[in-house]
């Protein structure tokens, strides 16, 4: 693949003037932004107070695990949880205004983690350090406010999602979720690759607990299986990233590293080879971790966890981990061209091939969680397109919209025993109780779908004018663009057919996991009846109670406010943009200026290299920026009606141009026979898990197998068979292998001495 | 001091024999109890740090067969320390382990781990080769009696089979390091078992012998270790040992290999193991691969376990011949770390067979939900064991991958000399991807997952459903010891800096003969000067011999 897309000359050669024009050229502007990368002003110490924003996690892991040893059987580690992550939003808060706001950096040094001098012999030699110690950049903040902040909401939120687990469950769910913020935090904040690493695998194994929440669940556990050896494989590429990274530089600090870079492209010339191998290891990490091709297939099976886990983890912030990855190390990605259009492909690819596999799902968690895949296609086709700010505002915008859809999937799930199957709801806008949470979901619903003017909206849209305008990268802004459409129709497929329409369920048959008999308990249903009759008699759907209509409330208003921070700071394409030109991961992309100063900078790269070829690209002959306001505008609205039409019910609700009388069927059902059997194949998710079966796991078992019987009688046979060639000659010397101790020592001593005599002799 | 702590253990044995049988299981208690407060005692007053941590400490020596210059003599530097303090604590935890599961002729069985744990200090302790060789084989003999009389079904064979598989192979490692005590005679004019006197030696030896040397060295403490293909002892002798005996097996005496590898090989055979190194790299990485994919192959956890030994010792043994501090540094702690976290392992199957005397994943599984506690613990050394960074395992498995990465990396500033290079690491780093697979298909079948039990199934007479107190203490200071060492690793490695320094001295003068682990004006003859003269100092050895066959 590689070689592929490097041998596609025309993208190669503009990204790499792209990134490369302004060392090599030595351009004015070059040097300005080198200068900017080191992060002119890094605080000598920082701020240490800055530690208790992962340590207060730490501290609520540990109560957690306290109360689950002293059989604590009360709500009190959620509150711990949500009082200490609460404490450790308000640091962030704390350090937005200390850091972010004036745009400095700050290393705070903890402890030394690992350090090791490895030429004690020699004064100044090599070292590997890693501390645990905080790089506390404008970047940072932006990750840490979100990590923090939707922690602290959905720990609330879980509270009473989680209610029915009260006693052992419930310490262990609240251990993991602080665990999980503990390590997310050393993830984004740590100064190092190997506290990133620490961070990375510690989020990953927050996954894996979460996910098999529900341990007694053969699927469950299977899911956190997946999760965990998929996320392997890419550690496995960032690992080999972070050794790379060390025996190139010396060290494995950010702030060396960066320095270093700027020397390099400073220099100027030919790039040594570790230098470009390193970012093309550290995406294999990030693939992993953020779901994308190849390596996407375990995110939506994590929806077997609790769905705060799915909305927290897999939604909102450790998926975007890959995407901080990138753009932490931007100033290495920025001297590698083809890493960065690798980057741009997997990332456009991911979203549609996501995309297509959510049109076809009945489950509203899995298409909610293929769109979290195809979205998070879109932020490292944002990266890829030097974008670093587009892709770190969608992150920002996705974090809260998601994480919305997710808790509103949740509470339906909760209400309806576990139904999730779109296909056996309907209508529940109109049930009473549930109005909070439908128009929670319907604002989730236009942010992921880019309705005009919600904050979604324009943060996809940051990334689709730069995919246009970015020469090269035409055909993935049209593949976005079109992905734009299809996921404006799956998102509202969902709404169409569980929130409009008139009221009908079918409860699930699964009650949370192992929990069924508190839920009887509590609310006095027997649930087990729900199979059959539609709303049953015996079942009643019981909607959110404060906490959970609380928390969604305000993510709701969140996620329509976040709109706002666009028109902040309009210099830098918004409040997030500015805080990404702040941080190292500022890229200036000579094609964003659409002005005359633009085309001057453009220009003069152009002209001492290959001419006009660098001008910025177009979307049919117009500014990019201007016309896809309208472009995507206009295709998500399409992808509304066509769902409206397919799915949406009759009347008001459907937009009078639905049909849809009940809640099994709709107009799609006769589509999808049209266009059989694409529409199976996209509802298997195009058989790819079959086919890593089938080309990985499955080879793989059997050679196992191999190995095993090969050892057993190959390898071993070989050995008996070699102790017992001497059986015959043995036979004479019976006697001597009687079984008792001290004639094997007499027969050693003997051995020993015989050995020593022989020598003796020789002598 | 050493004396004492060897003695103390053998001590206690002979009392332990001597006392009335219902009581021995507590005396024995009590003595290695005393033997780890004397080990921790040692440990407080030994200087870790700085160059001294390299310097062999607490030295003694009695003259033993005075004709043939072997002597009693002691001493420790970190690294060896280090290893008797492993010994110390997980010989308790064993004994604190058998209390309930061992019920007939205690008096034998706990003789024979006191008598093994004298045995395996004196390895580490020893600064004279018949000392070490005899400790290293005397060794085999507790542990063939643990095996045989207190294992399973096949145990005869297999304490047979562990004994003369081991055994042969140390005999042709002792015909190799005979051998240079006599180049040494013919230096010196007079018998010496003395490590350092031997060490003088080396220079004498030509590539050629060094080949051989090297190869009947390794042909012993390859097959301890084990390295594939000489590894088939391990899975049975595991299998059918008593838990306290895998947990020793595991714990300290497969680290005799390592160490042996680290003390003799080395040194002295600096020049051929260079030339080697990458065959012995791709031997271990073989073995990871391998004996990794073993594991997930496999019904019974107890042999998953000693098959991931196989697997986990690849990553030790390749940190050794990537030859630079990184490796031999990561190497050293894995030794240490992979006792705790598969020691720990093996104690909790152990508990497991206990109460349902079955270890086959088809029999027993999702426990889960019946023992809690276990579950956690299980776990947590899972967790260890697969080298999550913030436990111990991820520290030294990634020093070990990064050293082989440094060695002979021709980029860059932080590569250093040496046989290896970073395909070498890349290779070895699947073997990440392949413990986090057989890991969590363990911990997936007999933690997680719907509860069930072999037919028939009666609670144990004595032990609760979950863990006891006793079983909770057992796991309690590795648990620890695993959290600490993986939050703050930084004193360990600082303690190994300087010996590891030393220990890579003949090595880093072939390979870089202008190197800075001379001191100023210093030649590599006059380091040949400095071996012969300072008895103490630990000198460089580097073949003169081969520098003569190349004029």
């Amino acid at each position: 693949m590689l070689e592929l897309l490097s041998n596609i000359p025309e993208l190669a050669t503009l990204a790499s003037h792209a990134t490369h024009g302004h060392g090599a050229e030595g351009a004015a502007a070059g040097a300005a932004e080198a200068a900017h990368a080191v992060g002119a002003a890094i605080a000598g110490s920082g701020n240490k107070l800055f530690l208790l924003i992962p340590l207060l996690p730490l501290l609520s892991m540990a109560l957690c695990g306290l109360y689950w040893a002293f059989g604590v059987k009360s709500k009190l580690p959620a509150w711990t949880t949500v009082g200490l992550l609460g404490a450790s939003f308000g640091l962030t808060i704390l350090a937005y205004f200390e850091i972010a706001a004036p745009g400095v950096t700050q290393i705070v040094h903890g402890f030394r983690w690992i350090g090791i001098d490895l030429s004690p012999h020699q004064e100044g030699g090599l070292e590997l350090i890693a501390n645990f110690g905080l790089y506390l950049d404008s970047l940072t903040i932006l990750w840490m406010l979100f990590v923090t902040g939707l922690a602290t909401l959905i720990a609330l939120y879980a509270s009473e999602y989680m209610a029915h687990d009260v006693g052992p469950g419930y310490c262990r769910f609240f251990f993991a979720f602080s665990l999980f913020v503990f390590a997310m935090s050393a993830l984004v904040m740590g100064d190092n690759l190997l506290m990133l690493y620490l961070g990375w695998e510690g989020v990953g194994l927050c996954s894996y607990l979460l996910i098999g929440y529900f341990f007694t669940k053969p699927s469950a556990v299977a899911a956190a299986k997946k999760a965990f050896i998929m996320n392997r494989i890419g550690d496995l590429g960032l690992a080999i990233g972070i050794m790379m990274t060390f025996v190139q530089f010396g060290t494995i600090e950010y702030a060396g590293i960066f320095e270093q870079v700027d020397a390099i492209r400073a220099s100027g010339g030919e790039l040594p080879f570790a230098v470009k191998a390193i970012p093309l290891l550290l995406m294999v990490g990030a693939f992993g971790k953020s779901a994308q091709l190849p390596l996407y297939t375990w995110l939506p099976d994590a929806m077997e966890g609790p769905t705060p886990v799915s909305a927290l983890i897999h939604a909102a912030t450790m998926v975007t981990a890959g995407v901080y990855l990138i753009a932490r190390t931007y100033p290495l990605y920025t001297l590698n061209p083809t890493a960065l259009v690798i980057v741009a492909w997997v990332g456009g690819l991911t979203a549609l091939l996501a995309a297509t596999i959510g049109m076809a799902q009945y489950d509203i968690k899995r298409i909610m969680a293929y769109s979290t895949v195809s979205q998070l296609g879109y932020m490292f086709l944002g990266l890829g397109v030097l974008s670093s700010a587009g892709a770190a505002f969608h992150v920002f915008t996705h974090a809260f919209f998601k994480a919305t859809l997710f808790l509103c999937c949740g509470a339906v799930m909760h209400g309806f025993a576990g139904q999730l199957d779109l296909r056996k709801l309907s209508g529940v806008w109109g049930m009473k109780g549930w109005r909070i949470v439908s128009v929670a979901m319907l604002i989730g619903c236009l942010n992921l779908a880019g309705f005009p003017l919600t904050a979604g909206y324009f943060s996809k849209d940051m990334i689709l004018a730069e995919a246009f305008v970015t020469p090269g990268f035409a055909v993935l802004g049209w593949i976005a663009l079109i992905t734009a459409g299809l996921t404006a129709y799956y998102t509202f497929r969902v709404w169409f057919r569980v929130f409009m329409g008139p009221g009908e369920f079918e409860p699930g048959d699964e009650h949370h996991g192992d929990a069924e008999d508190e839920m009887t308990a509590e609310d006095g249903h027997d649930n087990h009846a729900g199979h059959g009759g539609h709303g049953g008699s015996s079942f009643h759907p019981h909607p959110p109670k404060w906490a959970i209509n609380t928390v969604l409330a305000i993510l709701a208003v969140g996620s329509l406010a976040v709109v706002g921070v666009y028109f902040i700071d309009t210099e830098h394409h918004g409040w997030v943009g500015g805080l990404v030109h702040d941080s190292t991961a500022h890229y200036e992309s000579p094609f964003v200026h659409h002005g005359a100063a633009a085309h001057e900078i453009a220009g003069a790269h152009g002209a001492e290299a290959s001419g006009a070829e660098l001008a910025p690209g177009t979307f049919l002959g117009f500014d990019p920026h201007e016309a896809l306001f309208f472009a995507s505008g206009i295709i998500g609205a399409i992808g509304i009606l066509i769902a409206a039409f397919l799915h949406g019910p009759t009347g008001f609700g459907g937009l009078f141009i639905g049909a849809r009388t009940e809640a099994a069927t709709s107009r799609a059902d006769g589509l999808k026979r049209t266009f059989a059997p694409v529409g199976k194949w996209a509802e298997r998710k195009w058989y790819v898990d079959e086919l890593y079966d089938f080309l990985f796991r499955i080879p793989l078992w059997v050679l196992a197998h191999i190995c095993y019987l090969f050892d057993r009688f190959i390898i071993d046979g070989i050995v008996d068979g070699l102790a017992k060639t001497p059986r015959g000659v043995g036979s004479g010397l019976r006697p001597s292998q009687n079984g008792l101790l001290q004639s094997y020592a007499v027969g050693m001593a003997g051995g020993l001495a015989f050995i020593l005599l022989v020598i003796w002799v020789v002598l | 001091m050493l004396a004492m702590l060897l003695a103390i253990p053998l001590i206690g044995a002979v009392i332990v024999m001597a006392s009335p049988k219902r009581q021995a299981k507590w005396i024995a208690l009590a003595w290695s109890g005393i033997a780890l407060a004397a080990a921790m005692w040692a440990a407080i007053n030994f200087e870790w740090f700085g160059p001294a941590s390299a310097q062999m400490q607490f030295t003694g020596s009695w003259t033993w067969i005075d004709s043939f210059g072997i002597g009693f003599s002691v001493g420790v530097d970190s690294v060896a320390m280090l290893l008797i303090l492993l010994t110390a604590l997980l010989s308790s935890i064993c004994i604190l382990s058998s209390i309930t599961a061992i019920n007939e002729r205690e008096r034998l069985y706990y003789g024979s781990l006191l008598v093994l744990q004298a045995a395996m200090m004196g390895v580490f302790a020893s600064r004279d080769l018949i000392l070490f060789y005899t400790c290293f084989e005397f060794t085999l003999a507790p542990m063939y009696v643990l095996i045989r009389q207190w294992g399973s079904s096949n145990r005869k064979f297999a304490a047979t089979k562990f004994f003369l598989y081991t055994f042969t192979g140390s005999v042709i490692a002792l015909v190799g390091l005979v051998y240079i005590a006599y180049k040494a005679f013919l230096i010196h004019g007079f018998w010496s078992f003395d490590l350092n006197m031997m060490q003088s030696a080396v220079r004498l030896l030509t590539a050629r012998e060094q080949g051989w040397l090297l190869l009947a060295m390794m042909a012993g403490f390859a097959v301890k270790v084990p390295l594939f293909p000489v590894h088939t002892w391990l899975p049975l002798a595991h299998t059918e040992a008593p838990t306290a005996g895998s947990v020793i097996l595991a714990g300290v005496l497969l680290k005799l290999g390592t160490y042996a590898i680290y003390r003799f090989v080395i040194p002295f055979a600096p020049a051929a193991l260079i030339e080697y190194a990458g065959v012995i790299a791709t031997i271990s990485i073989v073995g990871i691969v391998y004996a990794g994919l073993i594991c997930w192959a496999q019904r019974d956890v107890k042999k998953l376990i000693a098959y991931s030994s196989v697997s986990h010792l690849g990553f030790c043994v390749l940190g050794l011949v990537a030859l630079n501090a990184a490796g031999l540094t990561g190497s050293v702690v894995y030794m240490i770390n992979h006792g705790l976290s598969t020691g720990a392992l093996f104690l909790l199957i152990g508990m497991m067979y206990e109460r349902y005397h079955t270890r086959s994943l088809d029999e027993v599984g999702g426990l889960g939900s019946k023992m809690p506690v276990w579950s956690m613990f299980m776990v947590f050394f899972m967790l260890a064991s697969v080298g999550l960074p913030g436990l111990n395992g991820f520290v030294s498995e990634f020093l070990c991958l990064l050293g082989a990465f440094q060695s002979g990396a021709t980029f860059g500033v932080g590569g250093t000399l040496g046989p290896l290079g970073p395909w070498y690491a890349v290779a070895a780093a699947t073997g990440m991807i392949i413990a986090a697979i057989y890991l969590l298909y363990m911990v997936g079948k007999i933690v997680f997952g719907p509860l069930h039990e072999p037919r028939g199934h009666h609670e144990h007479a004595v032990l609760p459903t979950d863990l006891n107190m006793r079983e909770i203490a057992t796991l309690a200071p590795l648990a620890i010891l695993c959290i600490v060492l993986g939050v703050y690793p930084t004193p360990l490695l600082a303690t190994l800096e300087h010996p590891v320094d030393r220990a890579l001295r003949p090595v880093a003068a072939l390979l870089d003969p202008g190197s800075q682990h001379f001191a100023d004006g210093e030649t590599i003859d006059d380091a040949y000067l400095l071996a012969d003269t300072a008895a103490d100092e630990s000198p460089t050895g580097v073949s003169l011999a081969l520098r003569e066959e190349t004029p």
